[in-house]
C-alpha cells in the first residue's frame, strides 16, 4: 500500500487555474464521496483545498494508475481540460508525501511562510475525510502527525511569530501595549480608505468604539457608516476625542502636521499619562516626530510599521531550519510507524503459530497428568502454562523487535516472506499483511500443523 | 542543608534562562518543576530548622534572608501559575540564587534571643518578609516593563517584544505587587513599633543594648521608613498624577534597592537594634 499525493499549488499553477480547482466551492465532502464512488483503487482519500493549493492524499496499490485517475477526476470535477491541468500537477509518494503534508501543516510551504491559517485548513481536510468515511488508518495517522508538526512548529519556533502585514503589525503592537483591545477606543483622523481599513481591522479585534474626525463632517459620517457602529465627530472635537481614545489612526491629506507635540502634551496631561498609541499612516506625516518623545506616547508611522513587518519576515526565515528539523523528527516517527505497520501481520501470525504449538502441547500434557489428583493436576498445569508462556514470549521478543525496526518497506517484505516460509505461516501473513497494514481484523488463519516444504531452490544461472 | 535548595534554585535559573532564550514549552515546564523541587527542599530545610529551635527561624538576619527567599519563590510560583507567564522567572531566579547563597555559606545561629517572642514579633517579621517579597516581584516586573517599553519606544521590536507580556499587564502586575507589599510593610512597621514599646516596658530591658537602640536613629528602622515613604509616594503618584508605567517601574526599583540595602549590609554591619 502506497501513500500518494497529487496536487497543484502556488508553486506550480497560476492563480487562474487555482481559482478553478477550488474544492470548497462544491464542498470537500461532496468531492470525496464523488471520488470514492468512481475510484477503482478503493483506498483512503482526503482533499486539502486552500486558496493556494488543491491536494489529494490517497492510499493506493498502483501509484501510476491512481495518479491518472486522480488527475482525471480533478479535471472532470472542475471542468478543466486534462491537458491544461497536467503540466501543473505534481505527485509525491510514501514518505515524501508525508514530508510534504508536514511541511504544509508547519506553514513552510505557504506563500507567506509561517502563516497560521493553514493548520486549521489541514484539520478541515481531515475532518471532511472522516465525515465522508474516506479516512482510514493510514490517513488518520498521517494527518494527526501533521497536526503535531504544526503545533510543535508554532510553539517551539518563531516561524509564525510577528505580523507580516502592516495592519496586522499595527494590531499586534496595540495588543503589546494594551494587553487586549476589548473595550479600547479608537480615534480615526481623516476619512480616507487607509484609515477606514485599519479601523475596521481594529474593530474586528474587539475595539469598543471608533470615532471618525474629518474636516468635512459628511465624509466622517460616510466613513463611520462604512465601518459600522462607528461615530462621526466634528473636527473641532478632536482634542476631546484625543483625551478619550487609546489608539489614534491619522490618515489625512494635510500638508502640515495635524497633531503637534504641544497639542499632544496638553492631551496627555488630561489623560494622566494613560498610554496613547498613534499610528500615522499619512504621507506627508500628520504627527510631529517630536511627539513620539512624550512619555507614554507610542508613535509609529507607515515606514516604522513596514520596517517591523520586514524584521518579522526576516525572523521567520531564520526559523525555517528549526522548523525543518521538527518536520524531520516527526517524519522519522511516522516512517517507523509505516514500516512497523507492514510487518505487524507477520508478527501476529508468528505469535499465533507459537501459541498454537504451545496449546497443543498443553493439551497433551493434560492427558499425561490425568492420573494425578485434581488439585495437583490443576497446580501442575498452571505452572507449566505460565512457564511455557514466558518461554514463548522471550523467544519472540527479539524477532518482533527486529522486524519492527527494519529500515524500509522492501526489506520488511523480504523478511516477512522469509519468516512466513521458515515457520510455515502461509501467504496471508506476508502478502496481505503488507497491503492491509496489519489491522486487528485481518489476522491470518491459524497455520496448519504441517510445514510446507520450500519450493526447489534456483541457482543464479537459471534452473537446474 | 541550605546548599540543596541553592543548587536547585541555580538549576531552575539555568532552565528559565534556556526557556526565555529558546521558548521551548518543554523546557519551561522543566524549569517550573525544578523550581517546585527547590521550594519543597527549602520548605524541608526551614521545617528542620524550626523543629531544631522550636520556633520559625526568622530571629537573625541570615534566617530571615532564607525565609525571604522561600516567600519570594512561593510568590513567584503563585504568579506564574495564575498568569501562565514564565518570562519573569529568568529575572527572579538570579535574586533567589544570590540571596540563598548567604544562608548556604553562612549558616544561621538557630538560638533565638529570649526577647524575640510573642505575637507582635511574629506579625512584625512575617509581614515585613511578605512585603519585601512583593517588592522584589514588583521590582523585577518593573525592570521587564522598562525593557519592553524601551523596545517599543525605540521601534525596535526584538528580543523582549517577542517574549514578555504586554505593557498593560506588566503595569497592572507591578501595581498589585506594590499595593500588596505596601499593606504588609505598613502592618509590619506598626507591629514593630508596638513590639518595641512593649519590650522597652519589660523589666531588665534597660540592660539590653538592642532594645535601647530601637529608635528612628537606627539605620534599619530609618531605612524601613524611607522604604515606606517611597512606596507610599509611588501609590499616590500612580493614582493622582499619572505616574504609572515607566516611572512606577523606576520607583519600584529604587524602593527595592533600599529593601536590599536594609536587608543585607545594614542588617549585618550597621543596625544596633536588629542584631540579636
Amino acid at each position: 500500500m502506497h501513500l500518494l499525493l497529487v496536487g497543484i499549488s502556488h508553486r506550480t499553477a497560476p492563480i487562474e487555474l487555482r481559482e478553478r480547482v477550488d474544492f470548497h466551492a462544491r464542498g470537500l465532502e461532496h468531492a470525496l464521496r464523488t471520488l470514492a464512488a468512481r475510484s477503482q483503487q478503493g483506498g483512503e482519500l482526503a482533499v486539502l483545498s486552500t486558496c493556494n493549493r488543491a491536494e489529494l492524499y490517497v492510499a493506493c496499490e498502483d501509484v501510476e494508475t491512481a495518479r491518472a485517475e486522480l488527475v482525471s477526476f480533478v479535471g472532470s470535477f472542475h471542468g478543466v481540460e486534462a491537458a491544461a491541468l497536467e503540466p501543473h500537477v505534481y505527485h509525491v509518494v510514501d514518505i515524501e508525501a508525508a514530508r510534504h503534508l508536514f511541511r504544509v501543516a508547519a506553514g513552510l510551504d505557504s506563500l507567506v511562510v509561517g502563516e497560521p491559517q493553514i493548520l486549521g485548513q489541514v484539520k478541515e481536510a481531515h475532518g471532511a475525510a472522516r465525515d465522508a468515511a474516506t479516512a482510514g488508518p493510514l490517513l488518520n495517522r498521517l494527518f494527526h502527525s501533521s497536526f503535531a508538526v504544526g503545533k510543535r512548529v508554532r510553539s517551539e519556533t518563531g516561524l509564525g511569530a510577528g505580523a507580516v502585514s502592516v495592519s496586522y503589525a499595527a494590531v499586534a503592537l496595540a495588543k503589546k501595549i494594551f494587553g487586549n483591545l476589548d473595550g479600547r477606543a479608537v480615534l480615526v483622523i481623516g476619512a480616507g480608505e487607509m484609515g477606514k481599513l485599519t479601523a475596521q481591522h481594529m474593530k474586528s479585534q474587539g475595539v469598543r468604539n471608533v470615532t471618525i474626525v474629518s474636516r468635512t463632517m459628511a465624509n466622517a459620517a460616510r466613513t463611520a457608516d462604512a465601518i459600522g457602529g462607528a461615530t462621526a465627530a466634528p473636527w473641532d472635537d478632536m482634542d476631546a476625542a484625543l483625551v478619550a481614545s487609546d489608539i489614534v489612526i491619522t490618515a489625512t491629506g494635510a500638508a502640515s502636521p495635524v497633531l503637534t507635540r504641544t497639542r499632544l502634551e496638553a492631551a496627555m496631561r488630561q489623560r494622566r499619562s494613560r498610554p496613547l498609541f498613534i499610528i500615522d499612516i499619512a504621507v506627508p506625516r500628520d504627527v510631529e516626530a517630536a511627539a513620539g518623545e512624550i512619555e507614554q506616547v507610542f508613535l509609529y508611522n507607515i515606514d516604522d510599521l513596514q520596517a517591523a513587518v520586514r524584521e518579522n519576515m526576516a525572523r521567520r526565515t531564520s526559523e525555517v531550519t528549526r522548523a525543518e528539523a521538527i518536520v524531520d523528527e516527526e517524519l522519522d516517527r511516522f516512517g517507523s510507524w509505516m514500516r512497523a505497520r507492514g510487518v505487524i501481520p507477520t508478527v501476529v501470525a508468528l505469535r499465533q503459530s507459537f501459541e498454537a504449538i504451545r496449546r497443543a502441547e498443553l493439551d497433551r500434557l493434560d492427558f499425561k497428568l490425568s492420573a494425578l489428583p485434581q488439585d495437583a493436576r490443576d497446580e501442575a498445569r498452571a505452572r507449566v502454562d505460565e512457564i511455557t508462556h514466558l518461554i514463548v514470549e522471550k523467544l519472540l521478543l527479539t524477532p518482533t523487535e527486529q522486524l519492527k525496526s527494519l529500515g524500509d518497506q522492501e526489506t520488511a517484505a523480504i523478511y516477512a516472506e522469509a519468516i512466513g516460509r521458515v515457520f510455515g505461516l502461509g501467504d496471508q501473513s506476508t502478502e496481505r499483511g503488507l497491503q492491509d497494514g496489519g489491522d486487528a481484523d485481518t489476522r491470518p488463519e491459524r497455520p496448519s500443523g504441517r510445514v510446507q516444504p520450500f519450493p526447489r531452490a534456483r541457482t543464479r544461472g537459471g534452473q537446474r | 542543608m541550605n546548599f540543596v535548595p541553592l543548587a536547585l534554585y541555580a538549576a531552575a535559573f539555568v532552565a528559565y534562562g534556556w526557556h526565555f532564550a529558546r521558548r521551548a514549552p518543554a523546557v519551561g515546564r522543566s524549569a517550573t518543576t525544578i523550581l517546585v523541587a527547590a521550594v519543597l527542599a527549602h520548605t524541608f530545610v526551614i521545617g528542620m530548622e524550626t523543629m531544631e529551635s522550636g520556633q520559625v527561624p526568622v530571629g537573625d538576619a541570615t534566617s530571615a534572608i532564607s525565609m525571604f527567599v522561600w516567600l519570594l519563590a512561593v510568590s513567584y510560583l503563585y504568579t506564574e501559575v495564575t498568569t501562565d507567564e514564565r518570562a519573569m522567572g529568568v529575572f527572579i531566579l538570579p535574586l533567589l540564587v544570590a540571596l540563598q547563597a548567604i544562608p548556604a555559606f553562612r549558616p544561621a545561629d538557630v538560638v533565638r534571643a529570649s526577647l524575640l517572642r510573642g505575637p507582635l514579633f511574629g506579625i512584625h517579621v512575617s509581614s515585613l518578609l511578605l512585603a519585601y517579597a512583593s517588592f522584589a516581584l514588583a521590582c523585577v516586573i518593573g525592570i521587564t516593563y522598562v525593557l519592553l517599553f524601551k523596545e517599543i519606544k525605540a521601534k525596535h521590536l526584538g528580543f523582549f517584544y517577542a517574549r514578555l507580556p504586554s505593557l498593560q499587564v506588566l503595569d497592572k502586575m507591578n501595581q498589585r505587587a506594590i499595593v500588596f507589599g505596601w499593606i504588609f510593610l505598613t502592618v509590619g512597621i506598626l507591629a514593630g513599633a508596638a513590639f518595641a514599646f512593649q519590650t522597652r516596658a519589660l523589666p531588665g530591658s534597660a540592660d539590653v543594648p538592642q532594645v535601647q537602640a530601637m529608635s528612628l536613629a537606627d539605620p534599619k528602622i530609618m531605612a524601613a521608613l524611607v522604604c515606606w515613604a517611597v512606596y507610599s509616594f509611588e501609590l499616590f503618584a500612580a493614582r493622582r498624577i499619572g505616574w504609572g508605567g515607566r516611572r512606577a517601574a523606576y520607583l519600584s526599583a529604587v524602593g527595592f534597592a533600599i529593601v536590599l540595602l536594609n536587608f543585607v549590609p545594614i542588617s549585618y554591619f550597621f543596625t544596633k537594634s536588629h542584631n540579636f
